[in-house]
């Protein structure tokens, strides 16, 4: 019963050391991946303008002040570069 | 031939179940309508629990043919899929189509809680060997720590198929009972302070790493390997199905159709394994003590080593998604949020538990590669004591050349 016991522990620190190992491949991997080919947000679809855009035109420093607010909000909700985040009158 | 109704009723009469029924019928009777009850009424794993309890009533009405034993019966049939180890790797092509890699793909290091957890696989391997199981059959036991369901009854099945069924009703009755296991565990290992660690956003993931990162899996682990490739190689194949968009039809079908026929046809021949004979043994008591404390070391594993990662990221990681790492998807990401939400309600844990949680699938699948590796593949040597015998040369290479 020893005998078996202890090849169970060798089994186990054996196994356990395979299965850190194959996942530490794993994450340098990912992490590699990652790196070479990063997320890039799609393209924003083009806006078509409308009578209601021009309208807004007129009053467009009022509309950069609150879409610098909306900006500012968001990348300190997540935690992202401002240049990241494309927002847009509608 | 002379026919005469005394005659008639009398072979009617004879031919009934009543006239072979044992004692043992009797008691697996029972427990397949406990089954049935807890999967109805109490909602434990229902789309597994259900049909393994009703394989199992059906297996266990004398005369029937309806046990895995009985050659030309519908469940041997059925059971033909695990002995040839079909339906295991198939539930898995629709799991990796269920499955969104982008929480772990976004945050790798996570990946590691997967593998931690995997301690929960080799105490219990060593508790089995205590209770006097041998090699094979503590580690077809142990697997029930990797809390897979598909994975336990793959290496059941290679391993030590006479302790089939007790494994794969261990398994999944402590899969539906994550919820009440886990909390108590992931509390006792954890401060208020490290509860309450909110984690930062995870980063979007191009869809082309999504894409390849199937591919690379296969190929790294499945090299390493080469027992894991039945089972993880499905499970990359559904998620390239999933994530590569050109496979529509196919992706649909395997997170719908295709899982949910092969999970009847799985858990009905499951069920019909659970004979009176197989199942009515000191063994299965033993077997269920050991899934408890699977799955218990399995969770504490998880967890103290995300206090490790507390500790070196200076308190980035909440420990409390470490218990995901026992796979048991999503189940076990859900008690991540619930324990960490009871802290902080505005502790949104879900997404970061999800990438150990499917980590957690990969690395009971890789401790699974391992045992075959060991102990089932012909290559590395059918004899367990051949590859311990091996596995001692290594360390002995290891530590010197002693």
């Amino acid at each position: 019963m020893n005998g078996l016991l202890g090849d169970a522990v060798t089994v186990s620190i054996i196994s356990m050391s395979v299965i850190f190992l194959v996942l530490s491949v794993l994450i340098i991997t990912i992490k590699v991946l990652v790196r070479l080919m990063p997320y890039e947000a799609p393209p924003p679809k083009p806006v078509k303008k409308t009578a209601a855009s021009q309208t807004a035109a007129a009053t467009s420093s009022e509309a950069d002040e609150h879409i610098a607010a909306i900006t500012g909000a968001m990348t300190a909700h997540l935690g992202q570069n401002p240049g990241h985040l494309d927002i847009k009158p509608l | 031939m002379d026919i005469s109704f005394g005659s008639a009723a009398l072979h009617i009469a004879q031919s009934t179940g009543f006239t072979a029924l044992t004692s043992g019928h009797v008691i697996m009777l029972l427990i397949s309508c406990v089954l049935v009850y807890l999967a109805i009424w109490k909602q434990f794993e229902p789309l597994l629990l259900l049909p393994i309890g009703f394989g199992c009533l059906m297996a266990n009405l004398p005369l029937s043919l309806m046990s895995n034993v009985d050659e030309g019966g519908l469940l041997n049939f059925f059971y033909q899929g695990v002995t040839h180890e079909i339906l295991p790797p198939l539930v898995f092509l629709g799991v990796g189509a269920l499955t969104d890699f982008g929480p772990l793909l976004a945050n790798p290091s996570t990946l590691l809680l997967g593998a931690a957890a995997q301690v929960g696989v080799y105490t219990t391997l060593i508790g089995a060997v205590a209770l006097g199981f041998d090699m094979k059959e503590a580690s077809a036991i142990g697997i029930i720590g990797g809390a897979d369901g598909p994975t336990s009854i793959f290496i059941a099945s290679k391993l030590a198929p006479h302790l089939l069924a007790p494994i794969a009703v261990a398994a999944y009755s402590y899969m539906s009972l994550v919820p009440l296991i886990q909390p108590p565990i992931m509390r006792f290992f954890t401060t208020p302070t490290e509860r309450k660690v909110r984690m930062e956003q995870l980063q979007p993931i191009s869809q082309t790493v999504k894409i390849i990162f199937p591919v690379l899996v296969t190929i790294v682990c499945c090299l390493m390997l080469p027992g894991v490739t039945p089972l993880l190689g499905m499970l990359m194949l559904g998620n390239l199905f999933r994530e590569s968009g050109v496979t529509k039809r196919l992706h649909e079908t395997a997170e719908t159709h295709l899982i949910n026929i092969v999970t009847i046809l799985l858990a009905l021949a499951v069920g019909s394994s659970m004979t009176a004979e197989s199942f009515l043994k000191l063994e299965t008591i033993k077997i269920i003590v050991l899934g408890l404390l699977a799955f218990s070391m399995a969770t504490a594993g998880g967890v103290l080593f995300g206090k490790l990662m507390y500790k070196m990221t200076g308190g980035k990681v909440n420990p409390l998604i470490g218990s995901a790492g026992v796979s048991a998807v999503p189940m076990a990401a859900r008690v991540s949020q619930k324990v960490g939400a009871e802290e902080d309600k505005q502790n949104f844990l879900l997404m970061h538990a999800m990438g150990p949680n499917v980590a957690g699938v990969i690395g009971s699948a890789v401790a699974a590669g391992v045992f075959v590796s060991l102990f089932g593949d012909p290559v590395a040597g059918a004899d367990p004591h051949a590859a311990v015998e091996s596995l001692h040369q290594i360390a002995s290479v290891i530590g010197g050349g002693k």
